[in-house]
């Protein structure tokens, strides 16, 4: 208190003033008009500005919700385009009798009738853990049970394949990676449709190896590799990455040639990530078991 | 006491009646650069040894009076606020070496050259004149305009203000 009261002694004149120059602003604002003109043109710019930052500021915290909202069009965008993929690859239904009877009324050409089954969900989740030093990877996801995860189903990027669920929990799951020793992909040369089976040798986690192509394909470094949509879990032609230099033969099956791959997908880098759920995964699955009860 | 306080009563007065019943009917129609302001010189002419707390409400008071009759409330009496502020710098600059000695209680003609004060109360007009001329034109883009109707308003309210101390010594 004392010392408040000895700065006001020693500023007195400067307290003072400040208050009538207070007083005198306001009296100029409330009785002269162009200053007062002036005055709420500059409070309005003040004002524009400030809300300005308030509304970069609400916008900046929303960010959460729209990388969400993203995630879910992207989410339904590469659905979309999986299964337009995987249309072309359905048998026309000539033996269907509906269609049969629908195509006699409409004189339709028969690409127009072709099935419009969709069979690919696309679910939107994060990566909360991942590994790419060992021989062995996986990675943890902050999705589980509760949002539809099952243990098969694959997990991919925009930019490329991550791998596969292994164990879901009600809020997580643990994803093998396609870093995994075990970890095998059909995927196949865009250029020729050569199927092979991409596998990793270990050590370096930007590049995988593709197997079994029959050494009759000219495969030249920069080819485009894509899924084959042979395994059920990965839609057919999501990009998996390109191939980085001339491929060798293989040593022990002089056949086939192995083929070094470079992944698009980071795998260090991997954030976000959709789960594809394969519809008739539970169909195909019990057909194979037929299959194999019968043999 | 009688001594201080009742010139400086007078003073008021006087300056406030010449500033607002002569000055401002003569020059009022003949356009924004004539400004002749004489009522400063009440606050220049306050006892040397009035602390700044004084000066400055004073010399509000004054530019309130001012105002009334200008209607531009709350303009001169800013700047008067402000011409309060600054005298004590200006009589340190201005004033005797070493400081007043207690026996001057006005910094006028009557104790001191006319040089000094003079100078003392240009320099003073100027800023006066400049903070004046700056609130009433309230936006800093107009700063050229501030600094040429400063300039002008200057020469036009120093003659009167050499008038002024012509005419009074001022001893008290």
């Amino acid at each position: 208190m004392r010392t408040l009261l000895y700065l006001f002694v020693k500023n007195g004149g400067f307290v003072t003033f400040v208050i009538m120059e207070v007083m005198a602003f306001y009296l100029i604002v409330q009785f002269n008009s162009t200053q007062r003109t002036i005055w709420a043109h500059s409070m309005g710019m003040f004002g524009g500005h400030v809300a300005k930052r308030e509304q970069e500021t609400i916008n900046y915290f929303r960010l959460r919700h729209l990388h969400d909202s993203l995630a879910q069009e992207n989410a339904r965008l590469q659905q979309q385009l999986a299964n337009e993929r995987y249309r072309l690859l359905l048998p026309l239904n000539r033996d269907s009798l509906f269609l049969g009877f629908r195509d006699s009324l409409l004189r339709r050409d028969t690409v127009l009738t072709r099935d419009l089954r969709p069979a690919f969900d696309f679910i939107p989740a994060e990566v909360v853990g991942n590994t790419i030093t060992g021989n062995n990877n996986y990675l943890t996801l902050n999705k589980g049970s509760n949002d539809g995860l099952e243990p098969d189903m694959a997990v991919v990027t925009r930019s490329g394949i991550v791998g596969i669920i292994r164990q879901v929990s009600p809020h997580f799951s643990y994803v093998m990676s396609v870093l995994h020793r075990q970890s095998k992909i059909s995927a196949k040369v865009k250029r020729y449709n050569a199927a092979g089976s991409l596998v990793w040798e270990g050590n370096d986690p930007a590049t995988m190896t593709l197997r079994y192509i029959p050494k009759h394909f000219l495969i030249a470094p920069g080819d485009t590799i894509v899924t084959s949509g042979f395994s059920q879990m990965f839609p057919k032609g999501m990009i998996i990455g390109t191939v980085v230099e001339k491929p060798e033969l293989d040593g022990e099956n002089p056949y086939f040639l192995i083929v070094p791959v470079r992944l698009s997908q980071d795998m260090s880098a991997a954030q976000d990530v959709y789960v594809v759920r394969n519809r008739y995964a539970a169909e195909l699955d019990s057909l194979k078991q037929q299959f194999i009860h019968e043999q | 006491m009688n001594n201080s306080i009742l010139p400086s009563v007078w003073r008021f007065l006087a300056l406030l009646a010449v500033q607002v019943l002569v000055l401002r009917p003569l020059f009022s129609t003949v356009g924004p650069y004539a400004t002749i302001l004489i009522y400063p010189l009440f606050v220049f002419f306050l006892p040397v040894k009035l602390p700044t707390p004084y000066l400055v409400f004073l010399g509000f008071l004054m530019g309130l009076f001012v105002d009334f009759f200008y209607v531009t409330l709350g303009i001169h009496a800013s700047a008067g606020a402000f011409s309060g502020l600054i005298r004590p710098l200006v009589f340190a600059a201005f004033g005797p070496k070493g400081g007043f000695s207690g026996k001057e209680p006005v910094f006028s003609r009557f104790y001191f050259n006319w040089q000094s004060t003079l100078s003392a109360a240009a320099f003073f007009m100027v800023l006066h004149l400049f903070w004046y001329f700056a609130v009433d034109a309230f936006s800093y883009v107009f700063f050229v305009s501030v600094s040429l109707k400063t300039l002008v308003a200057w020469m036009l309210s120093m003659i009167f203000v050499v008038f002024y101390m012509a005419l009074f010594k001022t001893q008290y």
